[in-house]
């Protein structure tokens, strides 16, 4: 028994290294699958056009240049100014509308209430995809066709489910003690959710305006469908756009195509903490 | 004078205090809280999708004003032609594979870097920044990167490693089935740090006793991953499972910038299929018809989910 035991340690001690060296190799493998694209195309649009057909392949163009940039800020500055603008205001009004409702499944009771909050949830699987036919009719009648105001209505509307679960799993974590004591001081509900809870609902409303932000900057089949005039293109329709319309010009396709991804990935990179906290809680909570 | 005065101030007081109660009264309602949240979810979503179901009873055009109520004529058109059940079969194998790709490739990164974690091994973080940078791009960039990686010429960065290493140029866009493999290559690219991530807070759960208690008891890593770790991560293998596959088959912008739908229409899936009868052959009665297919799909899955939450915990 003893020499079994003892035999599996230094088995499984030989194993560990093995394990180690295969962990380093599919770190290895991960960081060049998944970071060697966004690289790549960094790099195509750092050069001149002429260099994107040279054999062999130029890893690090030898000629950087910003030309491709120069060509295409005018319109991507338009672009991403949109885009900036519809996620800004998005996350204002998402927070307007879905606080008070989490508010209200988390603290009163009322008849239905779990069925509504399923209800919900079964909204949060709609796919934009499949509801963007008749929302053309919707947003015709409404006369917010091409319109930012109908873009952002709508995607607050889109919103609303997984907004709502996630900001009343924050207020479920904090104790009904907080309001009571509020209460007794004299606070109206009004007062005891903007005074007494909304501190400690910060981390919460944080994931949800970053997911809404993210959301609302790169959504594209709604945008793509609703507004009309380049002038009023979000990123992603843009970038679609420009690749319909430069076919084959590598250099500026790519410039554009970074600018597009960078103030994601920097807003990712400082925020992850974030991130991670909204892709597990939004899914394993509802 | 001054009783006018008081008598005012009396009456001021009165009209607070009656305006402080409706206010009270009004904020003691949940239905003042829910109020704009239902008021959205109503205009965007519920009517929408009635409007759906609408639609596809009808031969409604784009290009049109007047239609007619046809029942079930669009559906029984739909499921009569051949394209639809050619597009139904491409997105089943563009989702089928893209998910079984996406849950292994997520469940070995979520495994290394949980061990990677615990044995303080470099990289970790930086592995897990590296995987999720693709998911934060938006789709429609996500399929221009790949058009540009998959050029079909040895300039092409895919083609050019390729043809060093003594192959020949692969048609990646060009040819039918190689279109569709890439993508749903593009797609795992994307959707893998999902399951990475999801996967991995399940690993967090598996309390550490159970392993070490294995291990002493002589069980291999890979008995404890069999017998431990796989039975106790099932419940958030299943929800990963179902999320992603509605992901999946909803995947709209990543193709149509990657592919278009082509060459012909060999990666066309339904979500393709549907915005160009819509928008291209001006068909609103027939895409609403396959949009409201794609929505019993969704809703089946997300049934399934509810159920499954609701068998999980208490609520």
């Amino acid at each position: 028994m003893a020499t079994r035991s003892e035999t599996d340690g230094r088995l499984d001690g030989i194993d560990l290294n093995r394990y180690d060296a295969a962990t380093y190799v599919v770190y290895a493998v991960a960081i060049v699958f998944f970071v060697f694209p966004i690289l790549w195309v960094i790099s195509m649009s750092l050069r001149p056009e002429g260099d994107v057909l040279t054999y062999p392949v130029q890893f690090i163009p030898e000629d950087l240049t910003l030309e491709a940039y120069r060509q295409v800020i005018g319109q991507s500055r338009t672009w991403l100014w949109n885009s900036t603008k519809v996620a800004a205001l998005q996350a204002v009004g998402i927070l307007l509308v879905c606080v008070p409702a989490a508010y209200a499944f988390s603290r009163f009771e009322f008849r239905g209430r779990q069925h509504i909050l399923f209800g919900i949830l079964l909204f949060q699987m709609i796919s934009p995809v499949v509801i963007v036919i008749p929302m053309y009719s919707v947003m015709s009648t409404l006369g917010l066709m091409d319109t930012h105001l109908g873009l952002i209505l709508l995607y607050v509307g889109l919103q609303v489910p997984f907004s709502t679960w996630l900001l009343k799993s924050y207020f479920d974590t904090i104790p009904d003690q907080l309001d009571d004591a509020a209460r007794v001081d004299g606070c109206n509900r009004l007062q005891t959710l903007w005074h007494v809870l909304m501190p400690s609902m910060l981390p919460g409303v944080a994931v949800v305006v970053i997911f809404n932000f993210v959301f609302s900057w790169s959504e594209f089949v709604m945008a793509f469908t609703i507004l009309r005039s380049s002038d009023l293109f979000t990123i992603s329709v843009g970038v679609f756009a420009f690749d319909g319309q430069y076919t084959a010009a590598w250099t500026l396709i790519a410039a554009v195509s970074v600018l597009a991804i960078l103030p994601l990935i920097i807003m990712f990179i400082v925020l992850q903490r974030y991130f991670i906290r909204g892709l597990t809680e939004g899914a394993v909570k509802g | 004078m001054a009783t006018e005065t008081s008598r005012t101030r009396h009456y001021a007081t009165v009209a607070r205090s009656r305006v402080s109660r409706l206010g009270s009264a009004v904020q003691e309602h949940p239905l003042t809280w829910l109020l704009p949240a239902a008021i959205f979810l109503c205009v965007f979503l519920l009517y929408p999708l009635v409007e759906a179901f609408r639609m596809s009873f009808t031969n409604m055009s784009l290009i049109e004003p007047d239609y007619s109520y046809v029942g079930l004529d669009t559906f029984s058109r739909v499921f009569n032609s051949s394209d639809f059940w050619s597009m139904t079969r491409i997105t089943v194998i563009f989702v089928g594979v893209s998910v079984v790709l996406q849950i292994g490739l997520g469940m070995i990164l979520a495994l290394a870097i949980d061990y990677g974690v615990r044995r303080g091994l470099y990289g970790s973080i930086v592995t897990r920044i590296s995987v999720l940078s693709a998911w934060v791009i938006p789709g429609i960039v996500i399929g221009i990167l790949w058009k540009i990686m998959l050029i079909e010429t040895r300039y092409g960065v895919i083609n050019y490693i390729i043809v060093r290493l003594g192959g020949d140029v692969v048609s990646f866009l060009s040819d039918g089935q190689m279109a569709l493999l890439s993508t749903i290559m593009a797609n795992t690219w994307r959707g893998t740090a999902f399951s990475m991530i999801m996967l991995y807070a399940g690993l967090q759960q598996v309390p550490e006793y159970l392993q070490d208690a294995a291990r002493i008891d002589g069980a291999s890593p890979l008995q404890r991953f069999r017998h431990i770790t796989i039975p106790l991560l099932m419940p958030v293998l299943f929800i990963n499972l179902v999320l992603i596959t509605i992901y999946t088959v909803n995947t709209f912008d990543m193709v149509l910038a990657l592919t278009g739908g082509g060459p012909g229409r060999a990666t066309e899936v339904l979500a393709l299929f549907m915005y160009f009868e819509a928008f291209n052959r001006f068909n609103l009665g027939t895409a609403a018809a396959i949009a409201v297919v794609m929505l019993l799909v969704n809703v089946v899955m997300t049934v399934i989910y509810i159920k499954y939450l609701l068998g999980e915990e208490e609520f």
